[in-house]
């Protein structure tokens, strides 16, 4: 196991890093020297400037700690929405490929119909009619994104349907819902899983695209909406906008390692390549 | 094929249906009252509701509605402005060109330059050179495109002082003729240069992994057994072989960049669609809102469509 991670130096990093993720978002509080959410004195200060490591932004809030704190809001985006996308993908893959038949052509044409909307405009328009709350975003995501889980899930249980041990089960007279639970979904889960990494991204850049838009929550601090308030600062303060997509890129990146290694480890057919 | 064609043309009006259905849906489910609106919010005569519902149709049925909604926006009519008073298809065809301009522009160049790329690396795999593009390739991956537009406004516009900011022309001048296209042009290098980034892992990354694919099959070995002069086997076989996959690439970057377009055009202050986006968010134009949508949504199918068909015509061996 441990072998496994070392040798893959994208899981390892991904490891790494959503360890040292975690870590922030636990202790934000001490992480960051000043409360973000309160205002102070220093309006606009550069870099270093009366102790502000990355400066202040236009209220005197700190930039250094609304990154930590911001840190909390991204990660839960990408959890919470990550989870509904694919507990919903899970299911209606599993159930169009291991039943299979009409339901199963129904559902994957909803699928493939699903996969051709553009998912960010109709999470922005629902947004923008239903009210920008941060549960809202995460809801959304969610219930938008879920259609390449099912893709994925389907498959497997197309293919896990025919193994023996299934078959098996069904000569043992186990009803069909314990089968779907029991050994398709259990053994098909672990491409969903790495593919929801990678919608974790997804729904990180999506809750800061929807921010710099003017649709992000007003009352947390986001890095999205962090670069949405330095935009009209870039040219006289850099920094507020600068770092918050700093603290982005990280994070997308180490979910995107994640996925890719969990995608080596998991997927006999990877296991040689290099990954691109 | 014909059967294929005739299926493919089946799912992209099947999609358009579902598009306008989500749209159907989420008019009706959304907070606020439209005849409260339009009677004002001390009135409340039952006879007047009832007066205005029959106006516009709103005491029929849900599905008679639907089918009268499906009616008009098929015409062409998607509702007014209710901040502009004009006609909402007016005011997208009017800003339209700006972003198919960028959109386009993007599309292509950054097609050619990711493809290159990855052909590049995947010839040399391992090297130095491959090395550095995946990592490039990495990084953008994970960016924020409307970041990394206001990183390049950093850059090129207020250290380095080269390129104009926002904008597709100079308000200062009334350039005509070849001037005129140089100021567009001119103007089009930051966002176009932003799209393009965005893009490129994509292409890449397609690029990349199908050139190694086709690389390590077996007729390619057997060529090589041949003798087959290593230039030509790549010429004639490889990539014909591993461009393919492009292509489908293409129609879903071409549906990314038509939606995604509307953050760099809000950084970029391009006077496309994605303006109409953000001012239409700005001031609650819900009506504006919902017909870019369903524009841009009827757009991305269309063009999903045609990219699997062509696909089709390319590859004799897509059948489904």
């Amino acid at each position: 196991m441990i072998k496994t991670i070392v040798n893959d130096k994208q899981l390892l990093f991904g490891i790494l890093g959503i360890i040292a993720l975690l870590i922030i978002v636990a202790f934000a509080p001490n992480i960051a020297p000043e409360n973000p959410y309160v205002f102070g004195p220093d309006v606009l200060n550069k870099i270093g400037e009366n102790g502000h490591i990355l400066g202040t932004n236009k209220m005197g809030q700190d930039i250094f700690s609304m990154i930590i704190y911001g840190t909390r809001t991204s990660l839960q985006v990408a959890v919470i929405s990550a989870l509904i996308s694919g507990l919903l993908g899970i299911l209606i893959g599993g159930i169009a490929g291991f039943f299979g038949g009409t339901a199963d052509r129904i559902v994957s044409e909803i699928i493939n119909i699903f996969m051709m909307l553009p998912t960010f405009f109709l999470i922005l328009l629902i947004i923008a009619l239903f009210g920008n709350s941060i549960y809202n975003v995460m809801i959304v995501i969610g219930l938008t994104t879920w259609p390449s889980n099912a893709k994925l899930m389907r498959a497997q249980a197309l293919s896990l349907r025919e193994r023996t041990f299934v078959k098996a089960a069904t000569a043992m007279g186990e009803t069909k819902g314990q089968i779907l639970f029991k050994y398709i979904i259990p053994n098909g889960i672990f491409p969903v899983i790495a593919n929801t990494t990678v919608g974790m991204s997804n729904a990180i850049l999506t809750e800061a695209g929807l921010s710099f838009l003017g649709l992000g929550d007003p009352n947390i601090i986001s890095w999205g909406q962090m670069i949405y308030d330095g935009k009209s600062f870039l040219t006289s303060a850099w920094w507020i906008a600068t770092f918050a997509g700093v603290a982005i890129v990280i994070t997308v990146t180490i979910f995107y390692l994640l996925g890719d290694g969990l995608n080596h480890v998991m997927n006999p057919k990877h296991s040689k390549g290099k990954g691109v | 094929m014909k059967r294929y064609v005739a299926k493919r043309i089946l799912t992209g009006l099947l999609t358009i249906l579902i598009v306008f259905s989500i749209n159907f849906i989420i008019i009706n489910l959304a907070p606020g009252d439209p005849i409260k609106t339009l009677m004002g919010k001390e009135t409340d005569d039952p006879a007047l509701r009832a007066a205005l519902e029959q106006k516009y149709g709103l005491d029929k049925p849900l599905h008679i509605q639907f089918v009268s909604y499906l009616k008009t926006a098929i015409s062409g009519d998607l509702g007014t402005s209710i901040i502009y008073n004009r006609p909402v298809s007016e005011m997208i065809s009017e800003k339209m060109p700006a972003t198919i301009l960028l959109v386009l522009t993007s599309g292509i160049l950054s097609l050619i330059i990711g493809t290159l790329m990855g052909i590049v690396a995947a010839r040399k795999e391992g090297s130095f050179i491959d090395v550095i593009f995946s990592g490039f390739s990495y990084i953008l991956n994970s960016m924020p495109s409307f970041w990394l537009g206001l990183m390049l406004i950093i850059i090129f516009s207020s250290v380095l002082n080269l390129l104009p900011t926002c904008g597709m022309t100079d308000p200062r001048t009334s350039y005509k003729g070849i001037a005129y296209v140089m100021d567009v042009l001119k103007h089009m290098i930051l966002p176009v240069g932003t799209l393009i980034l965005i893009e490129i892992p994509l292409y890449y990354r397609i690029a990349k992994s199908s050139v190694l694919q086709v690389t390590n099959e077996d007729f390619i070995l057997t060529l090589r057994a041949t003798g087959m002069n290593e230039k030509k086997i790549f010429n004639k076989y490889i990539f014909r072989n591993a461009i393919l996959p492009t292509v489908t690439i293409f129609g879903i970057s071409l549906a990314y960049l038509i939606t995604g377009v509307a953050l760099i055009e809000t950084v970029f202050a391009w006077p496309g669609t994605g303006r109409l986006v953000l001012t239409a968010i700005n001031q609650r134009d819900y009506p504006t809102l919902m017909g870019i949508y369903l524009v841009m949504s009827v757009s991305v199918a269309i063009v999903m469509m045609l990219v699997d068909i062509l696909y089709a015509v390319l590859d004799p061996r897509i059948r489904y």
